[in-house]
C-alpha cells in the first residue's frame, strides 16, 4: 500500500535559552493511506505540535514532510494553501470555527474559499449524522461545545479531504456522542478512502485505530503492539 | 499585582503593539485639534499685524470729538494710545491729486507713518511725503511745495520729513501727505476730524464703546470702528466678518467632532475585542462597576501618555506654519517670536484629549460590564445576525473572500458606522475648508495672471508708437492695452435685476420690451491675451476672438464692480440680444459669454459691464485709441525697466506703479495660505494616519480570525482581499457619506453664510476624484504592513 505521509527526522523547538522546550524529536514514521491512525500521549507531550507540523499550520525547525509525494515545507504559500484546503481536513483542539458564520456556512467555508458549489446532498447528510440539522443556521456562539465540536468535524469533512487531522475530535462530548462522531468518521475514513490521524486521551478509541502512535516527551514511537 | 487595577497597567504593556495604536490614535486627535487651534491663535496674530498695517492701529474713533471728549477719553484707564486724525476730502500736491491728512506725533505710528529722513511736521506751515512722491515730484526736505485744497484755497508748506512708502497709495499714483496738527487746523476746507483711540490688551472693546457712548452721550454715528481689526479681534459687528466666524465655528465644531470620533473609535474596536477578557473577569467575580474601573483606568494610562505626544505636535505644525510666514514676509512679521507658544491650542488641545477618552472609554466600558459573564466567556456576542441567511445572498454574487470581506464589515454596524464616520468627517472638513480656499483665489487677485506691475493710462489715449515701444523695450514680459468707454446699452427688461431696480428706481421700458438706459453701460476691449486669462473667471459661453468678431458677440459680467462694491445688476443668458447706440445708429450684440466679475474698478457708476474684441470695440464706439496700458516687468533688474518707461512718458499719462501693494496683497494672500492650506494639510495628514492606524487596529484584532481562515485553507492572495475588501467597505461607505454631506455643507457654507463672497458653487469633481484615490491608495497601503505581520506569523502560533 502506497504511503501518504512520511515524516523524516521531524524536529520542533519552541523558545530559546531558558524557555526553550523541545517540543518535537526527530519524528519519523510513515502513514498508509486508508490508514486510522491514534496519537496518545500525555498532555504537553507534543500531540498537537506534531499534527500542526503535519498539517502545515507551523514550521518545523528541521526535518521534513512529505504528503501524497509532495514535500509540503518546500510548497509555495499559494500551492500550499489550495492543497491544504483540498486534501486536509483539520479539526481543531479549540474549535476555531467562524463566529460570524452560522453552522451551514462554517461547514461548506472550505468549499467556498475553493470556489466550488457544495454538493447539496452530501451536506445535509453531514449535518443530518453530525446532529445538526436542526442548528443550521444557529451562529457558533448559540451552540454547545459539543455541538460547535461536531461543526468543526463537518468543515473537516465537507471537501472529503484525503488526510484528516483531529486534534482531540471529541474532548467535549459525552460518551455516546463521542462514540457517534468516532464512528462517523470513520465510516468517512472507509467510504472515501481517507486517512485519518486522530489525537485522543480516550484509551477506548485506540480499538478502533489501524495504528496508535505514542508521543512521550516530544519522542514519537509506534505502538506495534496496539495493533489489532 | 496590587489590586486589580493594576490589570489595565498589565495588559496594556502586555499588547504593546495594540496599545501603541489607540495611543497613536489618541495622539493624533490631540495632535488635530492643538493643531487646529494653535494654528487659529496664530492666525488671528498674524492676521491683527496685516490689518494693522492695512488700516492703522486703532480700534475706534470719535467724529469731531470736542476738547472735553478729548480730555474725557484719553484719561480713560483702558486708553493705551490716542490721537487727533484729520483728513481732507481732496487735494492736490504742486497739481497732482493727493491724499491729504494730518495726525498727532504720537499717534503717527499707530497710522504707519514711519519717518525716513527730516523730522515730524509740526509748525502750522511743515509737512511729509511719501519718499517715492517726493522723487516722482522731485522734491526734498527743505524745499516748498504747494497744495491746493478742496474749494481752490491754495496754501505753501515747507517739507520737514520724508516717511516710508505706503502701498495703496502708490498704486493708486496719488502721493499722501501729512500736515501737522495745527496746519490742518488752519485750513479751512471740507475735512473730517476725530479723535482715534487704541485700548490696551485684553479690553473688551465693544463694552468700552458703549461706556464711552453712554458717559459722553455720543450719538452711533460719531463713533468710526476699525472694523477689519476689530474683526480679527472677536469684536466684529459686519455681516461679511460674522458670515466668516460662523463658518469657522461650523468647522472648528466639525474638528472636535472628529477628534471625539477618532478616539471613540480606537477604544471602541479595543475594548470590544476583549470583551472575552472581561467575560472571563466577570466570571471569577468581578463586578460591574469594577469593570468599568478598569476600563477607565486603561484609559487614563493611555491619555496620560498620548496628550503630551499629541500636544507637541499640534505645537510643531503650527511652529511650521509660523516659521513659513516669518520666513517670507520678514518685513511684516519680523516681530513675531518663531516659537510662538498658543495656550488656547494647547489646552483646547489637553481638554479635547482627556474629555474624549473619558467619554469613549466610559461608553464601552458600560458595554464591557454590561456583558454577561456566560455570554463573554464563550464568544463574543457583539454579533447579531437574524437568522436569514445574508451570506448566501452575497456568496452568490461574489467569490466567498469577497462576501465575508462585506459580511464583517457589515456585521458589525457599531465599527462600520464609527469607521466611516471618522473618514467622512474628514472629507467633509476637506470640502468645507475648500470653500475658503477657492474664495481667496477668487478674491484676491495678485493671484492672477493678468495682473499688472505699472499701469499707464490717459485721458486722451495713448499713441499706438508708445505701445510699440513700451512692448519692444526690454526687461517687459508682456504690455497690454485695453480701450474702454461708455454706450448706451439695453436689453430686454426682465433681465434687470430686483437690486438694480432698488438702486435706481424707475425704469422705463418700452412696447418691445427692452428698457430706456437710466444709465451708460462700461464697455471694455480685450485681445486675445486678455480674453484667455479672463477664462478663469468664465461661467458660460466661449472666449473666442473670431467667434466674438464673427458672431458679433459680446460679453456679460454677471457681478460687475459698482462703486467698489460687487453687485448683480443684470442677470444676461447666453444667446441674449443687446442693442447698443453706435454713432452710425443702433447695433445687435449677441452675448456669446458670461464673466463672473472683471478686475477693474470704475469711478463712474455704471449700468453694467460689457466686454467685447478691440475690432468691434472700434466699431461700436469709432475709437481706436488705447485707454490704459498694464505692464508687467521681468523679475530682475526692474528700477532701470521703470526709469526707462518713466521717461517714455509725458505729463498727460498717468504712472500707476502697483508692486508694492501687489506685493503687499500677495503677502496678505500668503498669510491666508499658509494658513488654510495648513488647516487642509493638518486635517489630511490626521485622517490619513487614522485611517492606516484603525485599519491597523482593525486587523490585528482580527488575527486569530484569519490565522483560522488560514487554517481551513484559505491562501494569502484570498486573505489579502477579503481584509481589502472589509476595509474598502468601511472606506468607500466612508467616502460616499463624507462626500454627501461635505457638498452638502460647502452649499449651505456658501449660500447661508458667506452670501457675500460671491462664490459661486461648483460640483467639486477634481476634490472628489482626488479624495477617491486618496482614500484608496491609503486603505490599500494601511492594510500592507498588518497583513504582512500576520503572514509572518505561523497558523498554529496564532490559533492555539
Ligand atoms: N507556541 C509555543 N511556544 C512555546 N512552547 C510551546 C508552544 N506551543 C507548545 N509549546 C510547548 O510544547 C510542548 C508540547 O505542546 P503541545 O501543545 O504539542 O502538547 P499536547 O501534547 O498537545 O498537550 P495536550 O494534550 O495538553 O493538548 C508543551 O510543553 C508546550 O508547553
Ligand atoms: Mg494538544
Amino acid at each position: 500500500m502506497m504511503d501518504i505521509l512520511i515524516t523524516e527526522n521531524l524536529c520542533k523547538t519552541y523558545g530559546t535559552g531558558e524557555t526553550k522546550v523541545d517540543a518535537l524529536k526527530n519524528a519519523s514514521f510513515s502513514v498508509a493511506k486508508g490508514e486510522f491512525v491514534a496519537v496518545v500521549g500525555p498532555s504537553g507531550s507534543g500531540k498537537s505540535t506534531l499534527l500542526n507540523l503535519l498539517g502545515a499550520l507551523d514550521t518545523p525547525t528541521s526535518g521534513k514532510v512529505f504528503l501524497d509525494g509532495k514535500d509540503i515545507f518546500t510548497m509555495k504559500e499559494k500551492d500550499l494553501s489550495v492543497f491544504r484546503r483540498r486534501n486536509i481536513g483539520f479539526i481543531f483542539q479549540a474549535y476555531n470555527l467562524v463566529p460570524e458564520l452560522n453552522v451551514e456556512e462554517n461547514i461548506i467555508l472550505p468549499l467556498l474559499l475553493d470556489y466550488r458549489k457544495p454538493d447539496k446532498s452530501y451536506i445535509d447528510e453531514l449535518l443530518d449524522v453530525l446532529g445538526l440539522a436542526e442548528r443550521k443556521h444557529h451562529l457558533p456562539n448559540q451552540l454547545s461545545g459539543g455541538q460547535q465540536q461536531r461543526v468543526a468535524i463537518g468543515r473537516a469533512l465537507a471537501t472529503r479531504p484525503a488526510i484528516i487531522l483531529a486534534d482531540e475530535p471529541t474532548g467535549n462530548l459525552d460518551t455516546k456522542n463521542s462514540r457517534d462522531v468516532v464512528s462517523l468518521m470513520k465510516l468517512s475514513v472507509e467510504r472515501y478512502h481517507q486517512t485519518l490521524i486522530m489525537i485522543t486521551h480516550n484509551q477506548s478509541y485506540t480499538s478502533f485505530a489501524d495504528r496508535v502512535l505514542s508521543v512521550e516527551d516530544g519522542v514519537v514511537t509506534d505502538l506495534e503492539g496496539v495493533r489489532k | 499585582m496590587k489590586s486589580y487595577l493594576s490589570l489595565a497597567s498589565k495588559y496594556l504593556t502586555a499588547h504593546k503593539k495594540k496599545t501603541r495604536l489607540v495611543i497613536i490614535s489618541v495622539a493624533l486627535s490631540v495632535a488635530l485639534v492643538t493643531g487646529i487651534f494653535s494654528m487659529l491663535d496664530f492666525f488671528l496674530q498674524f492676521e491683527k499685524i496685516q490689518q494693522i498695517h492695512e488700516y492703522g492701529n486703532y480700534h475706534l474713533g470719535v467724529k469731531d470729538a470736542t476738547n472735553e471728549e478729548k480730555q474725557a477719553i484719553t484719561s480713560r484707564m483702558d486708553v493705551k494710545n490716542a490721537g487727533t486724525w484729520i483728513s481732507f476730502r481732496n487735494g492736490n500736491l504742486n497739481g497732482k491729486e493727493c491724499r491729504l491728512a494730518a495726525v498727532d506725533q504720537k499717534f503717527a505710528p499707530n497710522m504707519q507713518i514711519t519717518l525716513l529722513e527730516g523730522r515730524y511736521p509740526v509748525a502750522e506751515n511743515e509737512m511729509i511725503l511719501e519718499a517715492w512722491a517726493a522723487e516722482n515730484l522731485h522734491l526734498k526736505v527743505g524745499d516748498v511745495a504747494k497744495i491746493t485744497f478742496a474749494g481752490n484755497t491754495e496754501k505753501k508748506f515747507v517739507i520737514s520729513g520724508i516717511c516710508s512708502d505706503y502701498g495703496n497709495t502708490k498704486a493708486k499714483g496719488m502721493p499722501g501727505v501729512y500736515l501737522s496738527i495745527a496746519g490742518a487746523n488752519e485750513v479751512n476746507a471740507e475735512k473730517s476730524t476725530g479723535l482715534l483711540i487704541e485700548f490696551k490688551d485684553g479690553i473688551n472693546i465693544n463694552d468700552v464703546q458703549k461706556a464711552i457712548q453712554s458717559s459722553l452721550k455720543l450719538a452711533d454715528s460719531r463713533i468710526i470702528r476699525n472694523e477689519y481689526l476689530l474683526s480679527v479681534m472677536g469684536y466684529g459687528k459686519s455681516n461679511t466678518v460674522i458670515g466668516l466666524y460662523s463658518t469657522g465655528a461650523v468647522l472648528f465644531c466639525i474638528i472636535l467632532i472628529a477628534g471625539v470620533m477618532m478616539i471613540y473609535n480606537t477604544f471602541n474596536i479595543s475594548v470590544m475585542e476583549r470583551v472575552q477578557q472581561f467575560g472571563l473577569l466577570r466570571c471569577i467575580g468581578a463586578s460591574r462597576s469594577q469593570i468599568k474601573k478598569l476600563v477607565k483606568r486603561e484609559g487614563l494610562h493611555i491619555t496620560l501618555r498620548a496628550i503630551p505626544i499629541g500636544v507637541l505636535a499640534g505645537m510643531l505644525l503650527a511652529f511650521l506654519c509660523c516659521g513659513i510666514l516669518k520666513y517670507y514676509n520678514r518685513s511684516l512679521f519680523g516681530e513675531m517670536p518663531l516659537f510662538n507658544f498658543s495656550i488656547a491650542g494647547t489646552i483646547a488641545g489637553i481638554a479635547i484629549g482627556v474629555f474624549t477618552v473619558f467619554i469613549a472609554s466610559s461608553r464601552p466600558a458600560k458595554k464591557a460590564a454590561r456583558v454577561s459573564p456566560v455570554n463573554a466567556a464563550t464568544g463574543s456576542n457583539e454579533i447579531k445576525i437574524s437568522k436569514k441567511k445574508k451570506q448566501g445572498r452575497l456568496t452568490k454574487m461574489f467569490h466567498v473572500e469577497v462576501a465575508m470581506g462585506i459580511n464583517n464589515a457589515v456585521v458589525k454596524k457599531k465599527t462600520l458606522f464609527l469607521m466611516s464616520c471618522s473618514i467622512a468627517i474628514s472629507i467633509v472638513l476637506f470640502l468645507g475648508f475648500q470653500v475658503f480656499v477657492d474664495f481667496m483665489h477668487s478674491s484676491l487677485k495678485t493671484t492672477k495672471p493678468y495682473t499688472p506691475d505699472i499701469s499707464l493710462t490717459s485721458e486722451q489715449g495713448l499713441s499706438n508708437s508708445l505701445y510699440e515701444k513700451l512692448s519692444d523695450l526690454s526687461g517687459i514680459k508682456k504690455v497690454y492695452g485695453r480701450m474702454f468707454g461708455y454706450v448706451d446699452a439695453t436689453f430686454h427688461a426682465s433681465r434687470l435685476t430686483d437690486a438694480y431696480k432698488q438702486i435706481i428706481g424707475n425704469v422705463q421700458v418700452e412696447d418691445n420690451g427692452l428698457f430706456i438706459p437710466p444709465e451708460k453701460s462700461w464697455l471694455i476691449s480685450y485681445d486675445k491675451n486678455q480674453l484667455n486669462w479672463a477664462k478663469t473667471d468664465l461661467i458660460e459661453g466661449e472666449l473666442s476672438e473670431e467667434k466674438l468678431n464673427v458672431k458679433h458677440g459680446i460679453i456679460a459680467v454677471a457681478h460687475p464692480l459698482r462703486n467698489g462694491v460687487s453687485i448683480e445688476t443684470a442677470a444676461l443668458q447666453l444667446g441674449d440680444k443687446v442693442y447698443i447706440q453706435t454713432p452710425d445708429g443702433t447695433k445687435e450684440m449677441t452675448v456669446m459669454a458670461i464673466l463672473r466679475t472683471v478686475p477693474f474698478n470704475d469711478s463712474v457708476p455704471s449700468l453694467t459691464t460689457f466686454i467685447t474684441t478691440e475690432k468691434l470695440f472700434t466699431e461700436l464706439t469709432g475709437e481706436s485709441t488705447i485707454r490704459i496700458i498694464d505692464i508687467q516687468l521681468d523679475s530682475s533688474g526692474q528700477e532701470q525697466t521703470v526709469s526707462e518707461i518713466k521717461g517714455m512718458l509725458d505729463d498727460s499719462i498717468a504712472f500707476y506703479d502697483q508692486r508694492q501693494k501687489n506685493a503687499e496683497i500677495n503677502g496678505y494672500f500668503l498669510t491666508m495660505a499658509v494658513f488654510i492650506y495648513g488647516f487642509v494639510a493638518v486635517i489630511a495628514l490626521i485622517s490619513v494616519l487614522n485611517i492606516v492606524n484603525t485599519m491597523n487596529t482593525s486587523v490585528a484584532s482580527k488575527t486569530r480570525y484569519l490565522g483560522v481562515m488560514r487554517a481551513v485553507g484559505m491562501s494569502g492572495a484570498q486573505l489579502d482581499k477579503m481584509v481589502l475588501v472589509e476595509a474598502l467597505t468601511y472606506s468607500l461607505t466612508g467616502c460616499i457619506v463624507g462626500c454627501i454631506m461635505g457638498i452638502a455643507l460647502q452649499k449651505v457654507l456658501i449660500y447661508n453664510f458667506l452670501p457675500r463672497l460671491f462664490t459661486i458653487w461648483k460640483f467639486p469633481y477634481v476634490q472628489i476624484v482626488l479624495i477617491l484615490i486618496l482614500i484608496l491608495l491609503v486603505t490599500v497601503i494601511s492594510i500592507i504592513s498588518p497583513l504582512k505581520r500576520i503572514k509572518a506569523w505561523g497558523i498554529a502560533e496564532i490559533i492555539s
